[in-house]
């Protein structure tokens, strides 16, 4: 029975492990999860990153009732993503930034086939073919087969697919994969636009992490089948022990300043030195005041947070 | 049960598979070319082998079953096979339907081939041969008809068990289960001829009834006593084993992760 707590989650999996085995005569093993657990809120945007193998894609295809995991429990929607899976699937939906679809059908035969599968029909289906085609701008593109379609004509009919049932979670596995910056823009918005106006919830994978910032809420970060660490980007950043960055643009760097009290590391490039602090608010006054007294000509000043990328390679080693 | 959702899921598979029916040449090799190359064959050997016509219409009628009978039965393993290609599979098995709505859906689809391809052959066999498939009558040719049907909806069944137990390695099964019933099930001559284990396999498949009652209709004594009861019998356990199979394929392809890799 779930708790009133687990209500208010979209996503509930606990200890969540999956082990691929294949081969008759020798068989291999290849363990996807060990042990995955994340709560995910209602209406929240929630991103995983990892490197590749890291077992994002099992974890969606587990919470998408598309694999069973092995051992640990997930409930989608309140729902047991093995007992239940039936009524898990006509909440959600998913959609991949390597879509595909049959090849000689048309872009309007493609959403109609799948909005008949979640029971649509006539006039309704009618409706929500055509809103699809119009709020993913594929109007021009209705009548063209699927294999005539570009790269990022066919992510946008693999999103407007993928809100054929008008979801409650949606699954985005990489949904900017490959497209030019500028689709890939209007499709950060498409996403932004389906939290804000429908109230969705949704969990996507990506490498890139200026999307991930960009877009989620909270992170979670998957390497070898495992979450290493969680939360939001400004949390990770913090978890991870990053520290800040300044930079200096200096007349000359004294060599004491990579052994100041606090500073992590020093890098010189292009005429800034940049500093790793534990803390900048704290260690930026100290330094000036260093520099100050030794009579260090201070021409520039830049502070800032480190990337996720950074996170992400710390993480990844 | 929502019995006008269940119509809908079915009828997506319908409209799904005559839209790609209808846009793909090798289809058409399908539906037309190879029946009219078996039926043309099997009738040109008929003459040189100068049958008496009671022995021409025996094989012409397997002839047709079999050209009958396998395009219905690809028809329903398109039911996955057309998924397996545009690896498109896991959109499917993520949608709230059951296999049912893929298996009728096709099989419905399947059933209007054969429909088809049955009326052509009788016409060409009649022109050509002076074969009437239609002799026996309405109600026999319907029921000849169904049990072709039912046969192949068992075995196209059984073919999409095995792709989603092999993955693309069993897609030769979709044709070469074919040959299977060729050889058991007396298309080209009785199943009394054959050797005694091979008799007893025979009379294990349902099309080897609906081929005997339809031959009663042109003067060969029938060799079982029910064979349409029979055939509708032996059909039905099949349709429920082989959607077993189906079921069981399926649970394992979401264990092995099956089904993610056929949609990469």
């Amino acid at each position: 029975m779930p708790s009133p707590a687990s209500d208010a989650l979209a996503i509930d999996a606990r200890d969540v492990a999956k082990t691929f085995r294949s081969g008759w005569l020798r068989r291999r093993e290849t363990p996807a999860l060990r042990g995955v657990s994340l709560q995910v809120r209602r209406e929240a945007i929630v991103g995983l990153l990892g490197p590749n193998g890291a077992g994002k894609t099992t974890f969606l295809s587990i919470l998408a009732t598309l694999v069973t995991p092995d051992a640990g429990t997930a409930r989608v929607l309140g729902h047991d993503v093995v007992h239940d899976a039936a009524r898990v699937r006509r909440r959600i939906n998913m959609a991949s930034g390597r879509p595909s679809f049959l090849w000689s059908l048309r872009v309007a035969e493609i959403i109609a086939f799948y909005g008949r599968l979640y029971g649509l029909a006539g006039k309704p289906l009618t409706r929500r073919v055509d809103a699809l085609i119009e709020q993913f701008e594929l109007t021009t593109h209705r009548r063209a087969q699927y294999n005539e379609l570009s790269t990022g004509l066919k992510q946008r009919l693999a999103l407007a697919k993928s809100l054929v049932n008008d979801p409650e979670l949606l699954f985005l596995d990489e949904p900017t994969l490959g497209l030019d910056p500028d689709v890939s823009v209007r499709v950060r918005q498409h996403i932004r636009d389906l939290r804000r106006e429908r109230g969705m919830t949704i969990v996507l994978t990506t490498h890139y992490m200026r999307e991930a910032e960009e877009l989620c809420d909270d992170i979670a970060f998957i390497k070898a089948g495992r979450i290493l660490a969680h939360g939001t980007a400004d949390d990770l950043k913090r978890q991870i022990g990053l520290g800040d960055v300044i930079a200096f643009r200096l007349d000359r760097a004294p060599e004491w300043l990579g052994r100041a009290p606090g500073v992590l590391r020093c890098v010189s490039a292009d005429g800034w030195v940049e500093c790793t602090v534990d803390e900048a608010e704290k260690r930026l006054p100290e330094l000036l005041r260093a520099f100050y007294g030794e009579g260090v000509e201070v021409r520039g000043v830049q502070v800032r947070e480190p990337e996720l990328e950074e996170v992400f390679v710390e993480l990844a080693k | 049960m929502n019995w006008r959702s269940e119509a809908i899921q079915v009828w997506a598979f319908v409209v799904r598979n005559l839209l790609m029916a209808s846009r793909n040449l090798f289809f058409f090799f399908e539906l037309l070319f190879w029946p009219i190359v078996g039926v043309v064959s099997i009738g040109f050997m008929t003459r040189f082998l100068h049958l008496t016509p009671e022995t021409t219409s025996f094989v012409m009628i397997g002839t047709i079953a079999l050209s009958v009978s396998q395009v219905a039965q690809l028809e329903v393993s398109y039911a996955v096979l057309l998924d397996v290609w545009s690896k498109s599979v896991k959109h499917q098995f993520m949608a709230p339907i059951g296999m049912r709505h893929m298996t009728i859906g096709s099989w419905l689809v399947g059933m209007l081939r054969g429909t088809i391809i049955f009326m052509v052959l009788a016409a060409l066999g009649w022109w050509a041969f002076g074969f009437n498939a239609l002799a026996a009558g309405p109600g026999a040719v319907a029921i000849f008809l169904f049990g072709c049907f039912l046969n192949a909806w068992v075995v196209g069944v059984a073919v999409c068990a095995l792709i989603t137990l092999y993955g693309t390695r069993a897609e030769a099964f979709a044709w070469a289960s074919v040959n299977l019933v060729l050889v058991l099930a007396g298309i080209y001559y009785p199943v009394s001829i054959l050797p005694a284990p091979a008799a007893a396999a025979a009379r294990t498949i349902p099309l080897t009834y609906f081929l005997d009652a339809y031959r009663a209709h042109y003067g060969f004594a029938s060799e079982f006593a029910t064979p349409v009861t029979t055939g509708l019998a032996l059909s039905a356990v099949y349709v429920v084993l082989a959607h077993a199979a189906f079921l069981l394929t399926i649970q394992r392809a979401r264990r092995t992760g099956l089904l993610l890799k056929l949609s990469e």
